[in-house]
């Protein structure tokens, strides 16, 4: 027993750089899970992008803009409602906060309040937590004096064209308006300071449906490209690579047949992911088929050239197990497949950028959330960066591949 | 044919090939013979354009291999010494495969492909995946693979490592067969039997370098010995002590002394003279006549399975 112990150690040492990844892989894991997971529930640490649109300009809507600003949940900015709209669309920020015109004259009158707030779809759940902020900080803003003016309201309803008398009668019912203040309040939040909430799309049915699905079908993509991309070492394990650069097939040839593969093979996989979803949770596919064949093209182009960079890197299948599940779960969980986005701290989604699940879940939020047609320059844009991404790592594999492919031969 | 000129392969500080030169006639079987690490592998590696010589040159059919590797890659066919088959694919699939990457197809790759697998004795197995294959079979596969663009040039590496005699028979009868229908081949091998039996000429390379070349013939004549004498005795003697003693290159692997001689029965006495007189009891005596054994002893000092 002491011999084969000594044999399987020896092996493990052998090969460092496989061993070295598999002791530092769960460590490097659990910090990204913590940095990710670990913000979620510090409100300190997520702050809310939310634009502000300010159409009424008045002395009291301009107190409330900088009253907003001040609260620490937000990270305000402010423009017109047009370039609002447009940002939101744009995937820029979550929502717009709108002012609109006759906002001070309302709040003077007690009347329901024209205000609204505008939102992406895509961050439907995000929009519940930040609607509770934003109505206490709305409340501490102009709360009091609508409270106010509402009393004063009911004060001049009750005591109009009384005698001295009566005014006397009207001071025990100031107690009971007081008691009043508590049924304002209800008033207030209900119809006055009520706020308007809708988002600048309207949402399918089943939302939940498109981040399960884009979230995992890339996620086991890279983790089935990836094993493909362990093909070519296999060959060179059992000699056939060697045999097929004995042929007059280039490196070039050997690769890129393997990365075709890949791409057929990874568009399959996707096709029937979603056939799937559609057929079993309804998810509508027919009006947006171009644009899903689309993303599902240059995601598998994507997620090909990452499995082959991995298997051109790696000297061994041990090597490459290690290092594409840590790539592999790092980009889901910075990327939105694993819990959506929006729900990390704000620095993490923007590291997000760097994985290819997060334009490719993008790319699905933008067809099937946000409605965006194929022509839509939001949507295109992730298709072009899914296409860096595929174009990049592919070149970076056979510019590698060529280079050691005589020594893994 | 082949004309190989001085030509060199370094990995990082090791130098494989030292600067070797051969030529090969059409038609020709030439043996490239030594032991393990001679560098028969970098010299076939080389051939078939693996990767080119560090230095010198390598014209293959009047073409010079580095100008036109494809075009070269093209009339040779190459049986490497690792069972390149996939595994999980049948025998029919595996031909087919590595026929239509020469591209051979449609049904000219059929025709071969059936041809070939009854030449080597398979068609009926031909359904089977490679997996369930016997070594010898497999060994017999990866021949027929490398048939089925009917290269002008076949290199052998190794083609009967780890295989029974009875398929190492069946092995060397179908490469005599090519030789004789008019193919080049190239074999190399560390068993001198192999060579002896299928070269018409044979390069005997150790440590980088062909150091005799020619004829089974011409290398005999070459050793200037003419019998090799094999005693086993019951324990290792000491290589040194032998050759002082018998003033003669001596070659000791385990308990087997070889000792190269001129006149055996003259010699003989003084070996079991020597050996017993220093506590070595003999078990067998052996006496052979002039191989290519004896020419790598005569001209390395030692046997070519040290």
């Amino acid at each position: 027993m002491f011999k084969i112990l000594q044999k399987e150690l020896k092996a493990l040492f052998k090969d460092r750089r496989a061993m070295m990844l598999g002791l530092l892989m769960p460590i490097i894991l659990i910090s990204i899970f913590s940095l990710a997971f670990g913000g979620m529930n510090k409100e300190s640490n997520r702050k809310t992008r939310l634009l502000v649109c300010d159409e009424d300009k008045t002395i009291f809507s301009q107190k409330l803009v900088a009253d907003i600003d001040s609260v620490k949940n937000f990270e305000t900015a402010t423009t017109t409602t047009d370039s609002a709209i447009d940002l939101i669309k744009n995937g820029k920020y979550p929502a717009a906060f709108i002012i609109h015109k006759g906002f001070t004259d309302s709040a003077n009158a007690v009347k329901p309040l024209p205000w609204e707030l505008k939102y992406d779809v895509a961050q439907s759940v995000e929009m519940q937590m930040m609607q509770q902020y934003l109505f206490q900080s709305l409340y501490a803003s102009i709360g009091k004096r609508m409270n106010e003016r509402m009393m004063l309201r009911n004060m001049q309803q009750q005591f109009a064209g009384m005698d001295s008398l009566s005014m006397m009668m009207a001071i025990g019912q100031m107690k009971k308006n007081v008691d009043a203040g508590a049924k304002n309040m209800q008033e207030l939040r209900e119809n006055i300071m009520r706020i308007k909430s809708e988002p600048i799309e309207k949402a399918p049915d089943n939302a939940g449906i498109v981040q399960a699905v884009a979230g995992t079908a890339v996620m086991m993509l890279l983790f089935s490209l990836t094993a493909m991309g362990g093909r070519l070492l296999e060959e060179k394990e059992n000699g056939t690579l060697k045999r097929l650069l004995y042929s007059p097939l280039t490196a070039s040839d050997i690769l890129g047949g393997k990365m075709l593969a890949s791409i057929l093979f990874a568009m399959i996989q996707l096709i029937i992911m979603f056939s799937f979803s559609s057929m079993v949770f309804g998810l509508v596919l027919v009006p947006k088929i171009a644009a899903v064949l689309l993303l599902i093209v240059v995601t598998a182009f994507a997620c090909s050239g990452f499995g082959m960079f991995l298997a051109s890197v790696v000297k061994s299948r041990d090597q490459l197990q290690s290092l594409s599940t840590l790539a592999i779960l790092s980009m889901s969980v910075i990327g939105g497949s694993m819990v959506p986005s929006f729900l990390m701290p704000s620095w993490m989604q923007t590291v997000g950028h760097a994985s290819i699940n997060y334009w490719s879940i993008q790319g699905f939020y933008d067809i099937f959330w946000r409605q965006l047609p194929i022509t839509d320059f939001v949507f295109l844009k992730k298709v072009l960066v899914l296409f860096l991404f595929g174009s990049v790592l592919s070149t970076m594999a056979f510019r590698l591949f060529r280079k050691n492919v005589t020594s893994m031969a | 044919m082949i004309e190989v000129k001085d030509i060199t392969k370094s990995y990082g500080k090791t130098q494989a090939v030292k600067g070797i030169s051969f030529s090969i006639k059409d038609g020709e079987c030439f043996g490239l013979l030594g032991p393990n690490g001679a560098g028969k592998s970098s010299t076939i590696n080389m051939l078939s354009m693996l990767f080119p010589p560090d230095t010198g040159s390598i014209t293959i059919n009047g073409t010079n291999a580095s100008n036109a590797n494809a075009q070269v890659k093209q009339i040779m066919g190459i049986v490497p010494q690792e069972i390149a088959l996939y595994e999980k694919f049948t025998a029919w699939e595996n031909i087919l495969f590595w026929g239509s990457i020469y591209g051979v197809s449609g049904k000219q790759l059929t025709n071969k492909a059936e041809e070939l697998l009854k030449w080597v004795g398979l068609f009926d197995r031909r359904k089977d995946l490679v997996k369930d294959y016997s070594g010898g079979m497999k060994r017999r596969i990866n021949i027929a693979c490398a048939l089925l663009h009917s290269p002008k040039v076949l290199l052998l590496d190794e083609p009967t490592v780890g295989v029974d005699p009875q398929s190492r028979n069946l092995i060397f009868e179908l490469i005599q067969q090519l030789n004789k229908d008019g193919m080049t081949i190239i074999y190399t091998t560390h068993y001198m039997e192999e060579a002896e039996k299928l070269c018409d000429k044979i390069g005997i390379m150790d440590n980088g370098k062909i150091i005799a070349q020619g004829t089974l013939d011409e290398l005999k004549t070459l050793s200037a010995v003419s019998d090799m004498i094999v005693v086993d005795c019951t324990q290792t003697p000491d290589e040194k002590f032998l050759s002082d003693k018998l003033k003669t290159n001596v070659a000791v692997n385990e308990n087997t002394v070889t000792i190269l001689s001129n006149d055996s029965k003259k010699d003989l006495t003084n070996i079991v003279t020597t050996c017993t007189d220093a506590g070595y009891g003999i078990t067998r005596i052996d006496i052979q006549k002039a191989n290519l054994e004896t020419v790598f002893l005569k001209m390395t000092g030692k046997q070519l399975r040290d």
